[in-house]
């Protein structure tokens, strides 16, 4: 990294761009208590590809930037030079309904982009965390997802084509827009949950879904949690096709969503019951309002920035006994710990120490995620820590053990990006 | 081949493991696209992954160019040798490791062929969702570097969205395990780059795979139209109407005659069938079957016959599958061309495609994937007539450039391989394969791993880490360092 200082840094950026596209950084633009020197909001992508090539030359450590939602996911960077934001650049939404498509710039919201789509009964069917305010950007650089990835999958599974800045102040494209489609490297994919590490993506291209006609909800209730993972295997070597499984802890409950035509959303909410009840498990179906205030909570608790998130991903078959480890370690530790989430695909999500009271000691909470990891690697899967309590900081590895393929991953870090500053040592696996 | 380098090959595989004679590499000289051929030096078919990484580490050590090859089927010259270079085929690797029904997973090696697996997960009610035309013999490793589709791809997507991990050799010998039997694993999504990567990344040795479930209900109708431009229509009106079918077919009438001849499917005498299948839950394929039937009426469709059971789907598959393999029965020779268009041009690049046969004076059969506008045009040529051959390819190449104008893509599912690399700066600028190459360079700094393919003309990565040694490439004056 530059020797030079913070405010050389500023007055640099200031002298090229002036204001309004750079500007001194305030309150509002830390990241877990570090200040960048510089705040860049570029309005047109010859502008980003610009800043981001004199950043390169001047060594500046740089933090691409859509609504700031996911900023203290993962490491954050040692140094902060300039946060680069991608939402004041212009750009419409090219929406092409009759090809199922819709070219997005990077710094448009998700909820924007849905209402613009909804007007030809269409929509990019990804349900993140913060989806009010996240933008496309952010939303592809750590490949968030949501409830409805049990249907549809996650960015990297509906992107088709990307436009990115690279860090030479170059703009390259990759895949098209069309849905099929082979030709060259599929760098779109690649940069989906790349955390920025390697390029900023300026505009990318999804494959849309129609929006169903009809939603049904079934609120499956156990004392346990167990009898519901048990009810999650069932559901998955059933027909039944549900948008969404998700777990919610305290109470534990099992919500399943059918998105479909009206008639067989009732049909599968039916054949659900069913199987519930074959379970043991209590179960009734809501739908309308009351089913949009089910998830609307369960969407608000997903998103909540209390305490330390862990994501946990095993095999589908494995999350029974993960429930039962994670109790086991919070009792031992004595730590608050709750997991909820996408219980069918194998990816649940721990809240550690929500709340004031039930901070845990860093030590404590070292050694919590250590046990959900170690557990996890045991099994073939993995622990990320996905946003850590600020107060903590920076006790935990957020990464863990990424394996053999590290050095191919640092080798493509270092090809990409030479001068390592581009989010340095906050890409996945610290690269 | 030096002798020298030809032992140690013999010496890192099981007898009858590496091939040098004349006769035996004839086999390699091509895959599917014959036309394109080249002489190995030498042929290995490694029993096991740890042969296949002591053959790689071989050929990085020597500097020797190789190419690995699954079955073979590929079209687009992907697995085309380099001269004098080693062919790694993969066929002996043909094990599945591991089934597991309640995860939905199956873990292979790369000789496996497509088929084989729903073969083995269908007792269970599951199946393997990619499904190309060649799945009777083409091989999972193939799919892996050719990112293969098939005719459910609207719904289902492509090899790329059923690859949960792979064990890998790289370029230089390191064995890798990328993603895995559990999802988000952490790291850089280096998967989503070597699935499509034709080969020019690694070596895949083991690949673990999502299954899926047979869906309780499946419809197939096939009707007839009197034109492509109506038939395109319905696509369109289906699609409007929010259905995403399972799959959307469309032949034309050279190629309904052709197939007709070929397997008997029993097609209509119309300009063009569609075949749409939907498939799903009982009730939601019923509902929307009721649209597709109506839809199809209204735009005139001349017949309609819907398949409800097994044996009656596949006779209409098999009439599709068959399509470019019953060219054969109309032609002497034919070019088979792969392009992809946003699907809303489709009737304009037919347009163009007609024009052109009327210009070219060769028949041009269309089959298509019509739900995700990939075209399969189908140029018939007379091999022996002097110049036919090299028209053909002429003409096949302008309807490349109509899907790259119209916005598509040059390949939907063949691949770029050796024979669509000329093109790629027609759909890519030079940064945007500068971008691509970085990838590349960070894999194959060496550019051992299948060269010659995907990038339109060779090119060196620069720092070669260790010593400076003359590329293969370079001393054959093909490329020069820069």
């Amino acid at each position: 990294m530059a020797s030079s200082s913070l405010d050389t840094i500023a007055q640099a950026a200031h002298a090229r761009w002036g204001t309004p596209a750079s500007r001194a950084a305030g309150p509002a633009d830390a990241i877990l208590d570090q200040l960048p020197a510089v705040v860049l909001e570029p309005t047109t992508v010859p502008m980003l590809a610009d800043m981001l090539r004199w950043a390169n030359a001047d060594k500046v450590a740089v933090v691409p930037r859509g609504a700031g939602t996911k900023l203290t996911w993962g490491r954050t960077p040692p140094r902060i030079g300039a946060v680069l934001a991608t939402t004041r650049i212009d750009g419409s939404i090219d929406h092409c309904a009759g090809d199922l498509t819709a070219t997005v710039p990077a710094g448009a919201r998700l909820e924007e982009v849905n209402a613009a789509l909804a007007r030809e009964g269409q929509w990019l069917p990804l349900d993140p965390r913060l989806a009010d305010r996240a933008t496309i950007g952010g939303i592809v650089a750590t490949n968030d997802s949501g409830p409805r990835r049990q249907k549809h999958g996650t960015p990297r599974d509906l992107i088709i084509g990307a436009e990115m800045a690279l860090v030479d102040g170059r703009t390259a494209k990759a895949g098209g827009r069309v849905v099929k489609n082979v030709a060259g490297y599929d760098l779109a994919r690649l940069l989906c949950g790349s955390f920025g590490a390697l390029a900023i993506i300026t505009r990318a291209t999804f494959k849309l879904a129609p929006r169903p006609p009809a939603s049904r909800t079934i609120v499956a209730s156990a004392p346990q949690a167990r009898p519901l993972a048990d009810l999650a295997l069932a559901l998955l070597s059933s027909p039944l096709t549900p948008a969404a499984i998700e777990l919610q802890s305290r109470p534990d409950r099992l919500l399943l969503r059918f998105e479909t035509t009206e008639a067989a959303a009732n049909q599968q909410a039916a054949a659900a019951e069913a199987l519930c009840g074959a379970h043991g498990v209590d179960a009734s179906m809501v739908s309308g309002d009351a089913e949009a205030a089910v998830w609307r909570e369960h969407q608000a608790d997903l998103s909540s920035a209390d305490g330390t998130l862990v994501r946990v991903a095993v095999l589908p078959a494995q999350v029974g006994d993960v429930l039962g480890h994670a109790e086991r370690v919070a009792a031992q530790h004595a730590l608050e710990c709750r997991v909820a989430g996408r219980i069918a695909l194998g990816v649940v999500y721990a809240r550690i120490g929500a709340g004031e009271h039930t901070r845990p000691s860093p030590e404590s909470l070292r050694a919590a995620i250590d046990a959900l990891r170690q557990n996890a690697w045991a099994r073939g899967g993995s622990a990320v820590v996905v946003s850590v309590d600020p107060a903590i900081g920076h006790v935990v590895d957020p990464w863990g053990d990424v394996g053999d393929a590290l050095p191919l991953m640092r080798a493509l870090k270092a090809r990409f990006d030479p001068n390592g500053i581009l989010n340095a040592g906050h890409g996945p696996g610290n690269i | 081949m030096d002798q020298r380098f030809l032992d140690e090959l013999g010496a890192v595989v099981a007898p009858g493991g590496l091939l040098t004679d004349a006769a035996d590499l004839f086999t390699y000289e091509s895959d599917a696209l014959v036309h394109l051929r080249a002489t190995p030096g030498a042929v290995v078919l490694p029993v096991s992954a740890d042969e296949v990484q002591a053959v790689v580490r071989l050929c990085h050590r020597a500097g020797v160019p190789f190419v690995a090859r699954g079955h073979g089927t590929g079209l687009s010259g992907g697995a085309l040798p380099v001269e004098d270079g080693v062919v790694i085929g993969l066929s002996r690797l043909n094990r599945i490791l591991d089934v597991d029904i309640p995860n939905l997973r199956v873990t292979v090696e790369p000789g496996v062929t497509n088929l084989e697996i729903t073969r083995r997960v269908s007792p269970f009610g599951c199946y393997y969702a990619p499904d190309p035309s060649s799945q009777i013999v083409c091989s999972i490793g193939g799919n892996i570097a050719e990112n293969s589709g098939g005719a459910h791809c609207l719904k289902y997507g492509f090899t790329v969205h059923h690859v949960l991990g792979v064990e890998a050799v790289l370029p230089n010998g390191d064995n890798v395990h990328i993603g895995g039997a559990a999802l988000d694993l952490p790291g850089l999504d280096l998967l989503s780059v070597i699935v499509g990567s034709e080969g020019t990344l690694a070596v895949v040795t083991k690949a673990t795979l999502r299954i899926l479930r047979r869906p309780e209900a499946v419809l197939t109708l096939l009707a007839g139209f009197e034109s492509i431009d109506l038939a395109g229509e319905a696509v369109s009106a289906i699609i409007g109407r929010g259905i995403v079918p399972a799959a959307v077919e469309m032949m034309d009438r050279l190629t309904i005659q052709a197939a007709e001849a070929a397997v008997q499917p029993r097609f209509p005498d119309a300009n063009a069938v569609l075949i749409v299948e939907l498939d799903g839950p009982q009730a939601e394929v019923d509902e929307q079957f009721a649209v597709v039937e109506s839809v199809c009426r209204a735009q005139g469709a001349t017949s309609m016959e819907i398949a409800r059971d097994q044996a009656h789907r596949e006779r209409i598959w098999r009439g599709r599958k068959a399509a470019f393999a019953a060219m054969g029965r109309v032609s002497p020779n034919y070019y088979v061309q792969d392009g992809v268009v946003p699907r809303t041009k489709l009737p304009e690049v037919l347009r163009r495609i007609r024009d052109l046969e009327a210009r070219s004076g060769l028949r041009i059969g269309n089959v298509f994937h019509a739900g995700d506008g990939n075209l399969h045009p189908l140029i018939c040529y007379d091999a022996s007539v002097p110049g036919q051959a090299e028209h053909a390819e002429k003409v096949a190449s302008e309807i490349l450039l109509y899907c790259i104008e119209a916005g598509g893509s040059l390949t939907g599912e063949h691949g770029v391989g050796a024979d669509k690399k000329a093109y790629m700066p027609k759909m890519f600028s030079t940064d945007d394969l500068d971008a691509m190459h970085l990838v590349r360079c960070a894999f194959d700094p060496a550019g051992l791993c299948n060269p010659g393919k995907v990038f339109p003309t060779p090119r060196l990565c620069g720092e070669v880490p260790g010593p400076y040694r003359q590329h293969p490439l370079e001393r054959a004056g093909v490329v020069e360092r820069f």
